[in-house]
């Protein structure tokens, strides 16, 4: 860091604003520390907040205050009571609400096939790396799922997946009778994460890709001339030092498991069998546009936010910790 | 660092003094004078241009001066857009609805037209499904009804008379053995939206339950813990132990996956509609009208009499904020003129709900359904509210999967539909 040449971050305004009498251009560059007029302080000062101003009220009036409406809209009654105050009615419905405990629990049940979910690309991109036998081929057909859009991706599999569909067939062929894949409640859930990570593991694979791009091959190179197996290298050698990469690779994954499985669920389950395969954001579309209650939807909207809040403060205290590693 | 934590503060208590209590207001018009703006999921297909142009022509003749706007939705997101609408107390002045739960939960936001529709009220039929509390709050374009169709071929193949279909329950579960031998399901059910528990329900009410037990269950007072009421979810249950259904129920999607299965001979029956889809017309492309049969529903408890269940399918509403309601009913008097319904039963192949139309160009099935209107009775789901019919959906699925039982089923039904 070259001390002793600090230019002001806000040159322009404090240019314009003091005048340039005081100050000129061509003595910053000399790098002479100026003598600052009182105004200019100030400007420098507010500077930032008047560059920042068009942006934080953008969030504020179309992201923060809606969200503090909805807030408060989820403390009113639906249909006969809405716009009266209901206390805590909306959240206690909800908890009492199988359903929603349900959804609840699919969001448990997401965070702990996240590490499957990160394990897969990982691995597949280990392999490419390590330059078997036809990777440049599964280079490009893993990352061709991800540009398909989560409803043909559906559609897809609903038919793949269908009582008399095509699985079903070769697995009768083989003598293992029919399974109602996405009939049965104890199955359907984990069909859609599958088809979900299949639909999206392309992208996490690339990220794989970038961070193998920066891992030295001379330690590699090392562990193979000490002898070390496969599963030895990709423990000692690999892992430890992809550590950020995979760091990452959690924590989109995370959001994308939290936040884009409506499409899938819609079209292979619609939150069946048996209200098996409900997630929040399901939920909350269903209560908002088939029933008809959507105070009661903004009161499930906020437990969501809560949630994605929570999940999202542990990622940045996990990136934090990962940043300061290096 | 502090003084951002400060601006913030600040910023937020600032922002949530301001939300307080302006979360929902209503009763604002958003129609300008002289412009009406209807909302549906039908005006973009091209089998409702000509309705829509007979309605609009109809309208032109009271109205010269008013432009009519229809905006189409998609049906998915139907009632989401226009629950955000309600919500904001902005939107349409005419809006389309189904008929029952989807009508009745949005009355609010209506306005009742009984004083504008007395000179339709005897050409129509299907008012029952608009109306609550003696209010009409729309008027009927459809009629959707819940027959049990059949494939006459396969009842040919299994050897059984295809022009005298079962009478009664036991008769047709032995036709259904038969049916089987001959290769075939006896129903084609698709229930992963939980749609199928209601088709089942309407189409063996009227031969399940007596007929006072019906009429009750119609006007609200309903016995869920009577035997008859319990013996319609048991035989549910026992279609699906008995293997009477297709495969995979909980994972077929009824629209339309089970009409496939149907029109392509892979069982003998199926629970159908009247209008729009999974009907008649839909089924002439592989089904010729020779071989579709409707059949009434096999008495279960001696001494009923089937009849017909069916109710408005669809119809116009008239929103609480227009400014001018006299001028927006007219609109819905045109929408559902004899002109315009004549057309969209022609285009659309749906049971109109002007009974006056004749429909005996469609073939024998149409005539069929169209005779058993008079006798016909209100379906018994649609008197179900939207959130007793999506638990009624779940626990089908239960009861088909056998996690459930029947006792368990009607107790929940009846908590929810106490509940409202």
């Amino acid at each position: 860091m070259p001390i002793g040449n600090t230019q002001p971050s806000v040159r322009p305004a404090q240019a314009g604003r003091a005048g340039g009498a005081v100050v000129t251009p061509s003595a910053h560059r000399k790098g002479a520390r100026p003598r600052r007029a009182r105004g200019g302080l100030r400007a420098e000062r507010y500077a930032p907040y008047i560059l920042v101003a068009p942006a934080v009220l953008i969030i504020v009036l179309l992201r923060l205050y809606p969200l503090l409406l909805g807030v408060n809209f989820s403390f009113t009654g639906d249909g006969e009571q809405n716009g009266t105050a209901v206390g805590f009615g909306n959240y206690r419905e909800l908890f009492a609400d199988p359903l929603f405990q349900t959804a609840l629990g699919n969001v448990g049940l997401l965070v702990l096939l996240l590490p499957v979910a990160v394990a897969i690309p990982g691995l597949l991109a280990t392999f490419i790396y390590l330059r078997v036998p036809g990777h440049r081929f599964y280079r490009s057909v893993y990352f061709f799922p991800a540009v398909l859009s989560p409803v043909i991706v559906g559609a897809i599999f609903n038919m793949l997946l269908a009582f008399d569909g095509p699985l079903n067939a070769v697995l009768s062929s083989v003598g293992v009778g029919p399974v109602d894949w996405l009939g049965d409640p104890d199955l359907a859930m984990f069909m859609v994460v599958g088809v979900h990570i299949w639909a999206t593991f392309g992208m996490a694979l690339v990220v794989f890709l970038a961070g193998f791009a920066t891992l030295d091959a001379a330690l590699l190179d090392a562990a193979r001339v000490d002898g070390a197996s496969l599963r030895q290298v990709v423990w000692h050698v690999i892992i430890p030092s992809l550590s950020r990469t995979i760091q990452f690779v959690f924590v989109t994954t995370m959001i994308g498991m939290l936040t884009s499985m409506f499409g899938l669920l819609y079209v292979m389950t619609t939150g069946g069998p048996e209200g098996s395969t409900y997630l929040p954001e399901y939920y909350i579309w269903i209560k908002q546009g088939q029933m008809n209650r959507p105070a009661l939807a903004s009161a499930a909207s906020t437990i969501l936010f809560m949630i994605m809040l929570v999940v999202g403060l542990l990622q940045i205290k996990l990136l934090e910790r990962a940043g300061k590693e290096d | 660092m502090r003084q951002r934590a400060m601006w913030s503060a600040v910023l937020v208590v600032g922002l949530a003094l301001a939300g307080c209590g302006s979360a929902s207001d209503s009763g604002k018009s958003t129609s300008s004078d002289g412009k009406l703006v209807v909302w549906d999921w039908k005006s973009g297909e091209p089998f409702a241009k000509s309705y829509l142009d007979k309605a609009k022509a109809d309208f032109k003749k009271k109205h010269s001066d008013v432009e009519v706007e229809f905006v189409a939705q998609p049906f998915d997101q139907y009632y989401t857009l226009l629950g955000a609408a309600i919500q904001s107390g902005k939107g349409p002045d005419v809006m389309l609805f189904n008929g029952g739960g989807q009508i009745r939960d949005r009355v609010d936001a209506l306005v009742p037209l009984n004083d504008y529709v007395t000179e339709d009220k005897q050409r129509l039929a299907g008012w029952e499904a608009f109306t609550k509390d003696a209010k009409i709050y729309a008027s009927p374009v459809t009629l959707q009804g819940y027959p049990i169709y059949y494939n006459k071929a396969i009842y040919q193949k299994a050897n059984l008379d295809p022009a005298s279909p079962a009478t009664t329950w036991d008769k047709f579960t032995a036709d259904c053995t038969a049916i089987a031998k001959a290769g075939a399901k006896c129903f084609a059910l698709g229930n992963k939206e939980g749609v199928g528990i209601q088709f089942w329900l309407s189409s063996l009410g009227s031969t399940t339950l007596t007929a006072q037990e019906y009429d009750a269950w119609i006007t609200g007072k309903r016995d869920w813990q009577s035997p008859n009421v319990k013996r319609l979810f048991q035989l549910w249950k026992e279609a699906g132990d008995k293997k009477m259904n297709s495969d995979g129920a909980n994972s077929t999607a009824m629209f339309n996956d089970s009409f496939a299965l149907f029109q392509s001979g892979k069982a003998a029956h199926v629970m159908g509609l009247m209008s729009d889809v999974g009907h008649w017309q839909d089924f002439n492309e592989f089904l010729t009208p020779e071989k579709l049969g409707v059949m009434k529903a096999p008495i279960v408890t001696a001494g009923t009499t089937p009849s017909l269940p069916y109710d408005g399918g669809i119809g116009y509403a008239v929103a609480k904020w227009t400014k001018d309601p006299k001028m927006a009913a007219d609109l819905v008097r045109s929408l559902s003129s004899a002109d315009a319904l004549k057309a969209f039963y022609a285009d659309a192949g749906a049971i109109a709900a002007d009974t006056t139309i004749d429909v005996s160009q469609a073939g024998p099935a149409v005539a069929t359904l169209v005779s058993e209107l008079k006798s016909g009775k209100p379906a018994l789901h649609v008197a179900l509210s939207s959130k007793t019919l999506d638990l009624m959906g779940r626990l089908s699925q239960q009861l088909l999967s056998g996690s459930i039982t029947v006792d368990e089923v009607v107790k929940q039904l009846a908590a929810s539909d106490q509940a409202g």
